[in-house]
């Protein structure tokens, strides 16, 4: 019991030190930022002031550190009003978890501490948007959506058709690939004929033994062409009785990826691990890899690495199935202190035309702005040195329009992730396919008692 | 008047010191009773009603009786129970971290304490092998997990001597996984156990020793014969504190395994298993089930083996 005792004692003082740097970095944080914001306030003439009878904090729940950052560098926090990001990792659910917990505590918390606004991806999206935790973003005062491509809209609005956020971005997803090893396996790298010779599964399926036969990895992760399956379901995961269902796209990929894991086309690692990132690396040996704008600019850090990387050397093209993935939407959170400066955010972000420039000439962003894309889709000069010079918002322009958002339902971010974490298990050679199904049937039950698995 | 003149002197001769001491204790019972009791009767209390979240909409509370347990025991399709899995992981992996935990700690605190040996620089190797314990368990995990990844410096070190000509899957074999968690635990928690058996043998009178050496005993025997048997409430509480410890693993196997339990749940503690149904959904009915199980086997064990220590031969 000592022993218990004196663990727990040192875990609480090290948890209360850690929550009280915590609370030091961010008023740290928060301080240059504030004293910038009034440096350039008082430098540039009259800029907005936060209206009177809003608050002075602003709370921001995110995942990861990349809206923040474009947040930073392009959003102008009004006067006197201080921006609090909460942080937390997306595995496992955490995310959703820590969320969850202060929207349900939102009636309750001071205003200052009131969840003002969140991010949220397509997989528990619908989670948010069908409930009372957001509320109608019309009402508040972004109104124009003439710009916007409309599955993100769809996404976002309820069934009821009421549109609780928006994105910042837009994420179709296209196949990129080394240039150097499309060429030694293809005979060439122009995005037009590589994307004529992997325009469909069988195609591509044929390449990936070319590849392999040259020494080269199709893909660098079993779950790699996991999102241009799933993203062209039929039918959502669960049916109108909450039976888990398998749809014919998730069968057909988990055969295509038996082939692939058998023939060696691919690694047994995960989308998120080190193993398949070390393949962005020059050295590298993978051809492909799937993902939006974000993916590129945000994920392929090693890629673009000045010693090991390959920059230059890659190239997009729409590939065997038009999908998206991810995204990030902006959620107006219900009881927002801050609803003038809420909307202002989503509406800089979508409508601000020399914001979104900005996020596509130094971010290499596809935003949510049909006008600004089209702008830089159709700019001969314009080109992303990442892909070789290659205009990528030309190519996600022409995909975007095709996106459609349906058969989602709030448990896919559990439900994704869940298989492929147990059938990475049989991948890897620890147990067999059964097995590996009824640890994901385990999984989804201890997850959601209502879902009912075969 | 002569009566009231009187009573202070009574008093005086008959005072009692003894509510100090119920002072004196009645902290702890404050905080045990806030911080434990109340707690452990709602976990009960708790795992009789279905409870949960669905999305963001809480599902129940509503009494269900004894649905959960029912649950939790029901067999599966290919017939076996799982969380008689769980436990039996749960076991595995402290036993095979607290055996040699224990072997080594003893023999370390026998060395350390020796007069004969005099081990110099005591204090500087009694830090060093602390130290692990200092450590936050879950940053230690990921160490272990990034050293023992496919590209990991581990696989890297093995290809380049040519120890193995393809990288090892560290993480789709039980044995290693397993060994692992094994390896962390003992690593973490040995340089505690030596200190307090240290403080063990210390307390064993010396002229024991120096006895059994004018005797003519060999270090050997003074172990076996002198030295544990008047270890043996210490011993006995280490392993104690060590089981409980034990059965409640989590953070080691949850960080390591990302919650997995891989391979084939082979390392999903009794710990993790609850947490599977506390994260997400808030199923406070089902892991309350599982609470009081834990609850439930830990008194059976520490019975068990403290029985089995005490025992007179």
């Amino acid at each position: 019991m000592k022993r218990k005792l004196i663990a727990s004692l040192l875990v609480a003082s090290m948890a209360m030190s850690m929550a009280a740097c915590g609370a030091k970095e961010e008023t740290k944080e928060e301080a240059p930022a504030a004293s910038t914001a009034e440096e350039e306030t008082k430098e540039e003439a009259p800029a907005e002031e936060a209206s009177a009878d809003e608050g002075k904090v602003f709370n921001i729940y995110a995942w990861n550190e990349e809206y923040k950052g474009f947040f930073e560098k392009y959003y102008k926090v009004p006067d006197g009003v201080t921006v609090n990001w909460t942080i937390v990792p997306s595995d496992n659910g955490q995310y959703q978890e820590a969320l969850d917990n202060a929207l349900l505590s939102q009636a309750d918390a001071a205003d200052d501490d009131k969840v003002d606004m969140f991010l949220a991806e397509a997989d528990y999206i619908l989670k948010y948007v069908n409930s009372d935790a957001t509320q109608d973003v019309t009402a508040l005062g972004v109104t124009d959506f003439s710009n916007t491509y409309e599955y993100t809209v769809q996404a976002c609005t309820d069934t009821e058709g009421i549109t609780k956020g928006v994105s910042f971005q837009c994420c179709p997803s296209a196949l990129i690939y080394r240039r150097s090893i499309a060429k030694d396996v293809l005979g060439t790298d122009d995005p037009a004929e590589v994307q004529e010779k992997l325009s469909d599964w069988t195609k591509f399926e044929a390449v990936a033994k070319d590849a392999k036969d040259k020494g080269y990895y199709m893909t660098a992760s079993f779950a790699e062409t996991y999102r241009p399956f799933s993203n062209n379901v039929t039918s959502a995961w669960v049916d109108e009785n909450n039976n888990l269902q398998m749809d014919e796209q998730i069968q057909a990929w988990i055969d295509q990826t038996d082939k692939f894991m058998e023939n060696e086309y691919t690694l047994t690692s995960g989308i998120w691990e080190d193993e398949k990132n070390a393949q962005m690396f020059a050295e590298g040996k993978t051809m492909c890899f799937f993902g939006p704008a974000w993916y590129f600019n945000f994920c392929m850090g090693n890629a673009q690495d000045e010693e090991k990387g390959c920059y230059g050397d890659w190239a997009i093209c729409e590939g065997p199935a038009a999908h998206f993935w991810g995204g990030t939407w902006l959620l107006a959170a219900a009881g927002s202190d801050n609803p003038t400066m809420l909307a202002d955010v989503m509406n800089t972000f979508i409508n601000d035309e020399e914001v979104c420039s900005n996020l596509i000439e130094k971010e290499a962003q596809f935003t949510n702005n049909k006008a600004v894309n089209d702008k830089y889709a159709s700019d001969p000069d314009y080109g992303n040195g990442f892909l070789g010079g290659q205009n990528d918002t030309a190519v996600f322009a022409e995909m975007a329009d095709n996106i459609k958002f349906e058969n989602q339902t709030i448990y896919d971010q559990i439900l994704n992730e869940g298989l492929q974490s147990n059938l990475q298990e049989f991948y890897r050679g620890s147990v067999n396919k059964e097995t590996a199904m009824s640890n994901f049937y385990k999984l989804v039950n201890e997850k959601y008692p209502s879902i009912v698995t075969p | 008047m002569k009566n009231t003149k009187k009573e202070p002197e009574k008093k005086i001769k008959s005072v009692s010191y003894a509510k100090w001491g119920y002072i004196f204790i009645l902290p702890f019972f404050l905080v045990y009773f806030t911080c434990h009791f109340i707690p452990q009767a709602l976990t009960i209390y708790n795992s009789f009603f279905e409870n949960y979240r669905e999305g963001l909409t809480q599902v129940g509370p509503k009494f269900v009786g004894l649905a959960n347990y029912v649950k939790l025991f029901t067999p599966t399709a290919e017939g076996t129970i799982d969380i008689l899995k769980y436990t039996g992981n749960t076991l595995i992996l402290w036993a095979c971290g607290a055996a040699p935990q224990i072997i080594v700690a003893l023999l370390l605190a026998v060395f350390f304490t020796s007069y004969r040996l005099k081990i110099r620089g005591q204090q500087f190797f009694k830090t060093v092998i602390y130290m692990p314990n200092l450590i936050m368990a879950s940053a230690f995990s990921m160490l272990f997990f990034t050293l023992f990844s496919n590209v990991g410096p581990v696989n890297q070190l093995l290809l380049s001597t040519g120890l193995a000509d393809k990288q090892i899957d560290f993480f789709a074999y039980t044995f290693t996984v397993r060994g692992m968690v094994c390896i962390m635990n003992f690593l973490m928690w040995y340089g505690n156990t030596t200190i307090l058996l240290m403080a063990g043998i210390m307390g064993i009178d010396q002229n024991m020793f120096e006895a059994a050496n004018i005797d003519g005993a060999t270090p050997v025997q003074t172990f076996f014969k002198v030295t544990l048997p008047l270890l043996k409430p210490i011993l006995i509480y280490t392993v104690m504190t060590a089981l409980i410890g034990g059965l409640q693993m989590f953070d080691v196997p949850q960080v390591l395994t990302k919650g997995l339990g891989m391979p084939d749940r082979t390392s999903t503690t009794l710990i993790m298993y609850l947490n599977n149904f506390l994260g997400t959904s808030k199923n406070y009915g089902m892991s309350g089930a599982i609470s009081v199980y834990i609850f439930i086997i830990t008194g059976i064990i520490s019975i068990f083996v403290y029985r089995n220590l005490t025992k007179e031969d």
